[in-house]
């Protein structure tokens, strides 16, 4: 692989330990890529908390952030364990906080800006059309492939953090053109698609990632008018159960207004997937791991809520309250907590037993916590949130819409499918 | 037997191979405190990687799998080497930071070559991988 002055003087540790460590690993990840070269990179952004740094996770990043060592590029991080404003209300143990604060300090010193949020693209780490990235959080990196239209691989967060460091990431892989066409295509034709709502985009994707693993589909005969809720129902869930890290949605993905322009103008091949609503509802009952009916836990936020959605949970549980045995958190970032509470969202929802949580998400981060204080059984609306409470902490979890998941919170048991 | 394979992380390893058809995703897949794999289902589900030579197809899930890599490895509960189909870059640089010898894209199936329980050197540093078959019991 190619390397300029600069970056052969990084590779040297002219440019400091940290430099040369995020070198050390460009260079071994472009090898085995064969990459030519390093791309500049506009924007990065990195994902891993203390749930799956651990103690040995932060080690790694203090070592990197020693010596002075800082980003070049722009960027912003995912969510973290608890709401830094309620350590004392969420009765978040000191063990955890002495962490959390060693990953704070370490990122800050790394110039890394801390906006503890997956819909970092909501608040100015907004990508162009054809630029160049590194995201890490699976489900942003295939958004910016497939709605953005932005270039970023699946990387690894050490691949993102090593990229800020110095700057570029090895030219392989998605930032490449020739290999952004699709490889098969997916006609979703026969589901009755007027009636879906984002739970449904979620168990379809739930389906469809095992079957498409890492290559790049194209789907055809979506509706044009696809909310975006749904259509990050059907992305973020893919690369749960898959890898793949573009999706071309024709009609809506930038680089296919049609099919044959997701095929490099070439005729799209016949479609090898065509999936079956039986299909859909098996995996609805797969994404759900729990057998106990009462639920101690309702949870959304995976990814973080945007207004939109914290309104609509607002409106769904109308002048009802949670029930006393149950809670319901919405997780969401900083920025959307403060607006809920400047539009007034913040007392209607306390009033009906609701917290708003901001810097967390609901796949991971406050699990660890959750679960010390007796919460077992979750329910979500997201098929990714439920696989990583599941897997990570072994959580029981239920799986539906955002009006099951509320009106569940309200009886304190599962409102919605079971076997 | 011999097959030749690319080389991702070079370095040799040996030891005991364990065989996954299916991807596998290091963060809520394989817990970092065991090197067992936990996803319900999951062909390997209840079997340890720790200390084997880990063949399976490809990577999935979530990108911050090279932490929960990493954890595992520092807590002595890493696989010894990696063979993939095709190497995704999360197991990549997992491999990397780590410094596991790892190839992909053998010259023949691996599936076919390389069963449970065989005893299989990775020659990372010069690109091939070596089967010694399990002694018949």
């Amino acid at each position: 692989m190619e390397l300029n002055e600069r970056q052969k003087r990084m590779l040297e540790g002219k440019e400091g330990r940290g430099a040369r460590k995020a070198m050390e690993i460009l260079v071994a990840y472009g090898k085995c890529y064969l990459a030519e070269r390093l791309i500049p990179v506009t924007s990065v952004h990195i994902a891993g908390n203390f749930p799956v740094l651990m103690d040995e996770g932060i080690e790694w990043l203090e070592d990197l952030a020693g010596e002075g060592t800082r980003v070049r590029v722009f960027t912003t991080k995912n969510p973290e364990m608890y709401d830094f404003e309620e350590t004392d209300e969420l009765s978040i143990p000191m063990a955890y906080q002495v962490r959390q604060n060693r990953i704070h300090n370490a990122l800050k010193s790394l110039g890394v800006t801390l906006t503890y949020s997956c819909h970092h693209y909501l608040v100015g780490n907004v990508p162009r059309f054809g630029d160049h990235i590194a995201w890490a959080s699976s489900g942003s990196q295939v958004f910016a492939n497939s709605v953005i239209g932005a270039r970023s691989n699946r990387d690894g967060d050490h691949v993102a953090l090593a990229a800020a460091i110095t700057g570029a990431i090895p030219g392989w892989g998605l930032h490449l053109d020739e290999n952004r066409t699709g490889e098969l295509v997916i006609d979703v034709g026969r589901l009755d698609l007027e009636n879906y709502g984002p739970a449904d985009y979620k168990a379809l994707g739930w389906h469809l990632g095992k079957i498409v693993e890492t290559r790049i589909p194209v789907f055809v005969n979506l509706p044009r008018d696809m909310a975006i809720e749904e259509i990050k129902g059907l992305l973020y869930t893919l690369t749960v159960t898959g890898a793949t890290g573009l999706v071309h949605l024709v009609g809506i993905t930038p680089e296919a207004m049609t099919a044959e322009a997701a095929f490099g103008g070439d005729p799209p091949p016949f479609p090898e997937i065509t999936p079956s609503q039986e299909e859909v509802n098996h995996a609805y009952l797969d994404i759900s791991s729990s057998a106990e009916e009462k639920v101690d836990m309702v949870i959304f936020g995976c990814p973080q809520c945007s207004i939109q959605e914290v309104a609509e949970i607002a409106d769904l549980l109308g002048d009802r309250k949670v029930h006393p045995e149950t809670r319901l958190w919405i997780c969401t970032s900083a920025w959307v907590k403060t607006l809920c509470k400047r539009m007034g969202l913040l007392d209607s929802l306390r009033a009906g037993g609701v917290r708003v949580v901001a810097d967390v998400g609901a796949a991971d981060g406050p699990h660890l916590y959750l679960r010390e204080q007796g919460v077992r059984v979750l329910a979500m609306n997201s098929a990714r949130g439920s696989y990583y409470a599941h897997n990570l902490f072994g959580m029981d979890t239920w799986f539906g819409s955002t009006k099951e998941c509320v009106d569940s919170a309200v009886s304190g048991r599962w409102e919605g499918r079971k076997e | 037997m011999k097959i030749k394979a690319k080389t991702v992380v070079p370095g040799i390893a040996k030891g005991e191979a364990i065989v996954s058809r299916t991807a596998i995703s290091f963060t809520g897949g394989m817990d970092p405190e065991t090197g067992i794999i936990r996803e319900p289902g999951h062909e390997l589900e209840g079997q340890s990687v720790a200390g084997k030579i880990l063949v399976f197809p490809t990577g999935k899930g979530s990108t911050t799998g090279s932490w929960q890599f990493y954890a595992a490895f520092k807590r002595g509960h890493a696989p010894q080497g990696i063979i993939n189909v095709k190497a995704e870059g999360v197991v990549a640089v997992s491999a990397i930071i780590t410094k596991t010898p790892m190839v992909h894209e053998l010259e023949e199936n691996p599936f076919e070559y390389i069963k449970n329980g065989d005893f299989v050197t990775i020659n990372a540093d010069e690109g091939f991988v070596d089967i010694q078959k399990k002694e018949p019991s």
